[in-house]
């Protein structure tokens, strides 16, 4: 605004800019900008000390994505004039396409833009500071994909700083042994994660979190035996973890343990209350120890709060099956059709 | 794909024979119509003659079987179907499908243009079974997907895989009536039959309502599987979700490869295994009777037992004469880069036996088999020592003849002579005490089993067979003695 004002002061002292800057912003309107920068040029070379001058060619540069121009002309505007938010705020983007992430921050901060100041943070290796920018940004634009998208990698960055502190400082350390387990079974190296683990476990047998890993491991491959072994071991570590106990209960049901595996889905849900997995699961598990009535309560309940996921589509399968040996046709068809209705939309 | 193999009597000397199912080389798959150099002996379908001291002699030349034409070759199904006490070969392909009749002396002929049977497309398993009961064999052929070399695609990244089925569009399966004068005709479309598509690659027939009418189970890939139910009246209705046989325990589909429709927990009432991919866990459905079944995996053990295992060629036989029905299954993964895709998986393993104790399944060690790419299984006493005996086909390499060392159990064996019926007795419902057993030749994984009827019998020397034929007759024969083969000729 203080550009335009200063802009139109000169206008009326030298009636040859007016031309060329009508002429300048007709050209960039009608899209013709290399036109406009002829204009904005002659401008800025009858009027070189005027600030708007230099933002007017250097937001042309700008549009055209042309930063490299962009960056020398708004440089210009705000050492004649530092008062220009829109020129920080073209000149810190302009900055940080150019990959002067640190540069463009001061600018940035200027222009109060939070969403492209959280990504030079990030650049700039200030992770935490990032996250608090996108966090706000998000805030006005929670669907974001890119805001989300760096959100997640300045998590990610805090994280592997710290794993860095962590391996620098305690390389040895049952610490250090899980974090890599974790991280090598995330990338699918099974054994080498076996390996961290089970060192984690001989320094810290008491490390929580280290056995339920395992667990999640042996249980992705069908090794039923060794997950229980392991969840069981989580579940006598963290007795009030409701995952241990879930995981627990769903490794012994497939083990045809209907009884156990009934007992530690039942401690789950109680552990934590209403969390839909373990409904179905629950029910699934009421179902095949015969008691139905509960079985069709918990099927309801987890369709109730899941609506039209997989999960809803699979307790409506289960009622369906349900209802069908209960001897209640309607029932049994009504489910199924629900089922096939969601899997239908699903695929 | 491919590894169809067969047990059969096909020159009646009392010793079973084997019948390989080859596959191709593709030599230019630029170039169409597609030709897998079946000519060159290397991959001619194979037929191997029992001797008497037990070991084989390759008579595939002198069988009239050395030209296998130039379809890739998939599965094999054994049946008599001009009833003329000759067992009958259906080699299926990848393209058109062959009918070898059996000459009765030591050769085949290839009457498929005749017969009307040629088919078509992709064809996997197939099978004999009468199911009109009309005393002549009927011929189901499942067929797997839509897809032809000239519309190949390639699918994996990074590794490059097979692609899932669900990149192909599904396909019909054929059903030709038996029109008797050694002719055929495709009844797909009046019977039911083609009503809906599939991906099917299993078939196993039994007759699941006792309805006295046999029903088709159809083991499809990726997708729902089909149950379908014999109306009698010549048509079928396709029930597989009503009665509860369709999905896995949580509704979802898997990829079902091999099926066996027979009764494992001694009920009276035919179950259903279908094996599939690891991490899908091995789909046992319990018959519970009223038409209805329930998925019984996780209950009976087997789920534990498989669910890091891929599983083709499986058989519901009673291995050990106790008087239960053990479930032996050739494995291996379908890709053979799985070991990168996911480390805890292997692409061979070893054939498996699962024990039956009561209803429940045990692992049973089967010593000293290599692990390999295990496919087709076809199932009978080899060696005529009352002990169910294995026969797998291994892709790339050569098959496994896996004899049963037996024990000291009794048992009895029943080659069944149809007169109203078919021939071979085929669908007819044999009971000893509590077990049942169904006459057939089908289900395992594009492979055929020895048609004749094999009961445990435990520590009983001798047993009261109750039969009842396709053609409704039934016989009883009473105290008859353990240990031996006994051949029933159904009542006039």
């Amino acid at each position: 605004m203080i550009a335009i004002i200063a802009l139109l002061l000169a206008l009326q002292a030298a009636p040859e800019l007016k031309v060329h800057v009508d002429a300048g912003l007709k050209a960039k309107s009608a899209g013709d900008l290399d036109a406009a920068i002829r204009e904005f040029q002659r401008v800025v070379e009858l009027a070189p000390g005027m600030a708007a001058a230099h933002v007017n060619l250097g937001a042309v540069y700008y549009e055209k994505k042309d930063y490299s121009r962009a960056i020398p002309s708004l440089r210009k505007a705000l050492e004649l004039n530092p008062n220009l938010p829109g020129a920080h705020g073209m000149l810190g983007v302009a900055l940080l396409a150019q990959g002067y992430a640190s540069e463009s921050i001061p600018h940035l901060e200027e222009a109060k833009a939070d969403d492209v100041l959280g990504v030079a943070l990030l650049e700039a290796g200030r992770a935490r500071e990032a996250i608090d920018k996108l966090e706000a940004a998000l805030e006005k634009q929670p669907d974001n994909p890119d805001l989300l998208y760096y959100l997640s990698q300045a998590h990610a960055r805090l994280a592997k700083q710290a794993f860095d502190v962590l391996s620098e400082r305690s390389p040895a350390s049952a610490r250090t042994r899980q974090m890599l387990g974790e991280s090598r079974a995330a990338s699918g190296n099974r054994e080498a994660a076996e390996k961290d683990f089970r060192a984690a476990l001989a320094m810290r047998p008491d490390l929580r979190g280290v056995h339920f890993a395992l667990g999640e491991m042996y249980l992705g491959s069908g090794d039923y035996e060794n997950a229980e072994r392991e969840f069981r071991q989580e579940a006598q570590l963290a007795p009030g973890s409701a995952s241990a106990a879930f995981k627990l209960g769903v490794v012994l049901m497939n083990r045809g343990e209907v009884r156990s595996g009934l007992a530690e889905l039942q401690r789950a849900n109680a552990l934590q209350p209403d969390m839909p997995e373990t409904l179905l699961e629950l029910g699934k598990a009421s179902a095949a120890a015969g008691e139905v009535a509960l079985a069709e309560k918990l099927f309801l309940r987890t369709i109730e709060l899941e609506q039209a996921s997989s999960l809803a589509e699979s307790a409506h399968f289960q009622l369906a099956q349900l209802y069908r040996r209960l001897g209640r046709p309607v029932d049994s068809d009504r489910e199924t059709k629900l089922f096939q209705e969601i899997r239908k939309s699903r695929k | 794909m491919g590894g169809g193999v067969a047990l059969l009597d096909y020159n009646n000397d009392g010793l079973l024979d084997i019948f390989l199912v080859n596959g191709g080389k593709l030599d230019d798959p630029a170039k169409l119509p597609a030709n897998f150099s079946r000519r060159d002996p290397a991959y001619w379908n194979r037929l191997y003659r029992q001797n008497r001291d037990g070991s084989f002699t390759d008579v595939t030349a002198a069988a009239g079987l050395a030209d296998a034409g130039n379809n890739y070759g998939m599965g094999v199904a054994v049946g008599d179907y001009n009833n003329d006490g000759f067992a009958d070969l259906y080699v299926t392909n990848y393209g058109r499908n062959t009918l070898y009749r059996n000459n009765g002396n030591g050769t085949f002929t290839d009457v498929t243009a005749e017969a009307g049977v040629g088919a078509g497309g992709w064809s996997a398993s197939a099978g004999f079974f009468d199911y009109d009961n009309d005393g002549r064999l009927d011929l189901f052929v499942t067929r797997y997907l839509d897809w032809d070399i000239g519309r190949n695609i390639l699918c994996g990244t990074p590794f490059h895989a097979y692609c899932r089925p669900d990149k192909f569009g599904p396909v019909t399966n054929i059903l030709f009536h038996n029109e008797g004068g050694g002719k055929f005709r495709d009844v797909s479309a009046e019977s039911g039959i083609a009503a809906v598509k599939g991906k099917a690659l299993g078939v196993a027939f039994n007759d699941y309502d006792g309805d006295g009418f046999a029903d088709i189970f159809v083991a499809n890939d990726g997708m729902e599987q089909f149950l379908f139910h014999n109306k009698g009246d010549g048509t079928f209705e396709e029930r597989a979700l009503e009665t509860g046989v369709a999905l896995s325990d949580d509704g979802k589909s898997y990829a079902g490869m091999g099926a066996v429709f027979a009764d494992y927990d001694n009920d009276g009432l035919p179950d259903i295994v279908v094996t599939n991919l690891a991490l899908e866990k091995y789909a046992l459905y319990r018959n519970e009777g009223g038409g209805q079944f329930r998925y019984a995996s996780l209950t009976t053990g087997l789920a534990a037992l498989t669910a890091h295992s891929s599983g083709w060629g499986v058989g519901l036989f009673d291995f050990d004469n106790r008087g239960w029905k053990d479930l032996f299954v050739a494995q291996s993964h379908v890709l053979d880069n799985v070991e990168k895709i996911h480390s805890g998986l292997r692409y061979l393993e070893p054939p498996a036996m699962f024990r039956n104790v009561a209803g429940k399944f045990e692992q049973s060690s089967l010593a000293g088999l290599p692990p390999v790419a295990g496919r087709g299984a076809a199932f009978g006493d080899i060696d005529n020592d009352g002990y169910m005996d294995a026969v797998v086909s291994v892709l790339g390499g050569r098959p496994l003849v896996i004899l049963n060392r037996g024990g000291k159990n009794h048992w009895l064996t029943l080659k069944l002579v149809g007169v109203h019926s078919n021939r071979d007795g085929m669908g007819a419902k044999i009971q000893i005490g509590k077990q049942w057993v169904y006459a057939t030749t089908s289900g395992s994984y594009l492979s055929a089993s020895d048609g004749q009827v094999h009961f445990g019998l435990g520590s009983d020397k001798e047993a009261t067979v109750e039969i009842i034929w396709p053609s409704g007759t039934k016989q009883v024969l009473e105290k008859i003695a353990a240990d031996r083969i006994v051949t029933v000729k159904e009542p006039e």
